[in-house]
């Protein structure tokens, strides 16, 4: 990387739920308080993304009081029919982000594509246009909506508070893709909120890590296009009418 | 959310607290490893593992702490698993099947298993390195597979002529030994039985209460757990659980807040295939944090049907329970005396105030107060609904903002005078309980469901300063509007709980308790009328002795919908009362005229609906009416005796 390419946005919505391990299993999920560095580089991938580059965040601020509300859900069940749940969702969030992009080491076969002007201007204007693709805050039902900002604008509610921390959170999972080892291993850390930001520490500082299971790297290529002369005959069909 | 972690905080923070029998809850904080059980049998024996004697233990003394496995601690179903130390009949006699007992129909095939599992359980800790000498003695005692022979010999358990334990007592002419009392419909082979073992210098014979066997079989346990992992809370390795506590709310709870069995549809399958990949906690972790969850609902937790709501101070500081209402709060007693209105919201304002700062000398300032509601959609699992952590400061604050801001003056609780034997109606300032404005909204019958809905909804109110749910209040001034539709203590409970939340609802609005004579709205105003013309009419009917409702009383529902028509029929029916009291309800008559005055002609004959505003102006003009009245008759009373 030459320039700093680092990108702001903020994303909003009325419900998110950023699961707690904990509860996740039992099917009565509860969300964490604030979001967990995975879930926002989910919003910012679905927002803009390519295989060539990685996304870091590095920090998050919380704008609005953290509030939880409950709701009985009744999810479906695989086998057929519904069961009765309660979630509990974080009412009304506001967060503004921060993120740069590294490119991705294990897709040696897409170096040419290594524009850094071109994937940064790309990201800033999708984050105008609110991103490329659905933003969900956690979990699938909770929308989001994307816009840009400025990273510190305006007044937050955790802006006089000096300190909080959260306990033992989960920081995010380590995909073969990004890692170029075949295994599964989720991180966590401890995150403390000052003034209300708190600044992601990047995914190698982790030191609280865990194999949870081996799964495969698909060895993907980029193909290059190449005309082999397949369509000819429909291409020369079409021009005779 | 680290609500594990503030509940492992407080076990940890509580230690002093682990085995100690609580006061009148009964409520006890267990050592991990261990759960309760309700024993009938207590067989004493010595070092060695003599039989001393037995007998049979009395309901208020049931209660044992016992030694148990993840298993043994859920079990369930044809085949229940032994706990390691005490159990019932059918684990720890060799001589069971003998003496004609029946095992559980999953072990029918072989009916020595239960012993067998158990005494090999036994056999192992006793050869461990945290053996204990407690230990060996009950192993020596039931290698001995005498221990029916033994409690037959005693006369604890009743044999027929053939030698058999019987199933019931078939005699009716002699008294029902105890054990079959006990048992109920259960047989006597299913009795539960706790050892004590009397070594002489050491005064903890019973096998519950000595830490020493806690301690040896914790650590027994511990060293057994195989399964090395990340522990979500610590984040450090250790010994993961694969089971979580259940019988968290009640002894009979099966449901479970962290539990994990859907291994064939996509709860948590995804991304993980297995149940240990989505998540690990360490055992000792999720052991103490379900102790102290247990220990707290039952000592200061609120339950209305399948929802807990339960306040804590990590340190184990008393802190006032968030859904009390203010006569918990203040600790009102029978005997204080009734208010003057005058200065009620400055008196309140400073009791509690003086209530608070005594709170918080023990609580401090900076320390972690949680609250946590839990509730279950299905049986088997619980979810928490509910979840803050505050300071202790913050917490108090908001308590008190609550009692202060949602506080009207109340007549419909009851407490007991220390002289007399009933109880009697106290009044009190202040903030109703969730669950009076529960059953004050839709009925002192009101569905389980809804109830618990309601206090679910109020408690962000409370502990979060949230505005109160309009529909809620609408429900509440609807109901209390509809006099004749109540018993005359409902009604009058359910008009001053209306009032107290339709204050807090429109807390900018800064409506006094005591009668604001300066207001002019129109709603204000319509209220005062009412109470001014039903005082009217009661006075006059008690004067004739006739024991009627009045006619303000009867038409109160339709004067809410219709003020003004409403209140041409009711001024019109005051005509004869006026009369009747003649020079003395003059008085009363000009107070009315006065009020009338003051409407804006326009609102007057507005006969649009009222809002709840009325019931506020009504209320209080009641209280002033009737405070006057109280303090004129102790003046009389006074200068009477003056006289004299």
């Amino acid at each position: 990387m030459e320039k700093e390419n680092a990108v702001e946005f903020k994303v909003h919505g009325r419900y998110a739920l950023f699961t707690d391990p904990l509860t996740k299993i039992g099917g009565e999920r509860a969300s964490y308080l604030v979001p967990t560095y995975q879930a926002l580089k989910g919003i910012l991938e679905s927002v803009y993304w390519k295989p060539t580059l990685t996304w870091i965040i590095e920090k998050v601020r919380v704008m609005k009081p953290i509030q939880t509300e409950s709701k009985g859900v009744k999810p479906l069940k695989y086998g057929g029919g519904n069961e009765l749940s309660i979630y509990t969702y974080l009412r009304s969030v506001e967060y503004q982000v921060r993120a740069r992009f590294v490119w991705n080491p294990f897709r040696p076969d897409l170096v040419q594509d290594r524009n850094e002007n071109k994937h940064f201007f790309t990201a800033r204007r999708m984050i105008e246009r609110g991103g490329r693709r659905d933003i969900f805050l956690g979990t699938r039902e909770c929308q989001g909506y994307v816009e840009p900002c400025s990273f510190g604008e305006g007044s937050g509610y955790y802006d006089d508070i000096e300190e909080l921390t959260f306990g033992l959170m989960f920081h995010g999972f380590d995909y073969p893709s990004e890692t170029g080892r075949e295994e599964l291993r989720a991180r966590f850390w401890v995150p403390r909120m000052e003034h209300g930001v708190i600044t992601f520490i990047e995914p190698d500082e982790c030191k609280v890590s865990r194999f949870v299971r081996e799964m495969a790297f698909e060895k993907i290529a980029a193909l290059p296009l190449v005309a082999d002369g397949s369509l000819s005959d429909v291409l020369m069909a079409g021009d005779a009418k | 959310m680290s609500w594990i972690e503030k509940l492992w905080q407080t076990y940890e923070a509580n230690r002093s607290e682990v085995g100690r029998l609580g006061e009148d809850h009964g409520a006890q904080l267990l050592p991990i490893c261990h759960s309760t059980q309700q024993a009938q049998i207590e067989i004493a024996i010595d070092g060695d593992g003599q039989f001393i004697r037995a007998r049979v233990v009395p309901k208020e003394d049931a209660r044992t702490i016992i030694p148990s496995t993840e298993q043994s601690a859920t079990r369930a179903g044809s085949k229940p698993v032994n706990h390691p130390l005490c159990d019932k009949l059918q684990y720890v006699a060799g001589d069971f099947v003998q003496f004609g007992g029946m095992v559980t129909s999953g072990y029918a095939k072989k009916p020595e298993e239960p012993f067998e599992m158990y005494l090999n359980d036994l056999l192992a800790w006793s050869e461990s390195p945290f053996h204990h000498p407690k230990v060996e003695a009950i192993l020596q005692y039931v290698k001995r597979k005498s221990v029916i022979h033994d409690l037959v010999a005693s006369q604890v358990l009743h044999v027929d002529d053939v030698g058999q334990l019987l199933v019931t007592w078939g005699r009716e002419d002699d008294e029902l030994p105890e054990i079959f009392g006990l048992l109920r419909n259960r047989p006597q082979w299913d009795a539960f039985v706790r050892w004590r073992v009397e070594i002489p210098g050491d005064p903890q014979s019973a096998v519950w209460t000595d830490p020493t066997l806690h301690e040896s079989w914790i650590r027994f346990y511990v060293s057994r757990q195989e399964k090395l992992d990340l522990c979500y809370v610590t984040g450090e390795e250790a010994k993961v659980a694969t089971l979580h506590p259940a019988k968290l709310r009640h002894d009979g709870d099966s449901a479970k807040i962290i539990s994990g069995n859907d291994t064939s549809g996509f709860t948590f399958r995804g991304r993980f295939t297995e149940l240990s990949q989505a998540v690990g906690v360490s055992f000792e972790v999720t052991q103490k944090a379900h102790n102290a969850l247990r220990w707290l609902i039952r000592k200061q937790g609120t339950t209305i049907g399948d929802f807990v709501v339960v306040a804590w101070d990590v340190k184990g500081e008393e802190i006032p329970d968030p859904l009390a209402d203010t006569s918990f709060l203040l600790g009102v007693q029978a005997s204080d005396e009734f208010f003057s209105t005058s200065n009620t919201g400055e008196d309140l304002a400073r009791r509690l105030r003086q209530r608070m700062l005594g709170y918080s000398a023990q609580v401090g300032d900076t320390s972690r107060i949680v609250v946590l509601g839990l509730d279950s959609a299905s049986p088997g699992r619980m979810s928490i609904v509910f979840y803050r952590e505050l300071t202790g400061s913050d917490f108090l604050a908001r308590i008190e903002r609550w009692h202060v801001t949602c506080s009207w003056r109340h007549r419909y609780q009851r407490r007991f005078r220390r002289t007399e034997q009933h109880e009697r109606d106290i009044e009190f300032v202040g903030a109703p309980a969730p669950i009076d404005i529960a059953e004050a909204a839709y009925g002192a019958r009101i569905d389980e469901k809804l109830r618990k809905r309601t206090v679910e909804r109020i408690l962000p109110c409370i502990i979060d300063g949230q505005r109160v749910p309009l529909d809620l209040v609408d429900n509440l001034v609807r109901r209390a509007s509809n006099r004749s539709a109540l018993e005359p203590a409902e009604w009058s409970k359910a008009l001053t709980i209306a009032c107290a939340l339709f204050r807090k609802l429109h807390e900018k609005e800064a409506y006094t308790m005591a009668l604001d004579e300066n207001r002019r709205s129109r709603d204000y105003l319509y209220g005062r009328l009412l109470a001014l013309a039903d005082s009217l009419e009661e006075w006059a009917l008690n004067e004739a002795g006739e024991n009627r409702q009045t006619n303000a009383a009867r038409l109160m529902q339709r004067f809410a919908e219709r003020p003004y028509s409403t209140w041409r029929t009711i001024e019109l029916a005051l005509g004869p009362y006026k009369a009747r009291l003649g020079a003395k309800g003059r008085r009363r008559a000009n107070q009315i005229t006065e009020v009338m005055n003051m409407f804006v002609p326009d609102e007057f004959t507005d006969d649009r609906k009222l809002s709840g505003e009325f019931l506020l102006a009504y209320h209080s003009q009641r209280q002033a009416l009737w405070d006057r009245r109280h303090e004129q008759s102790a003046d009389n009373s006074t200068s009477e005796s003056a006289i004299v």
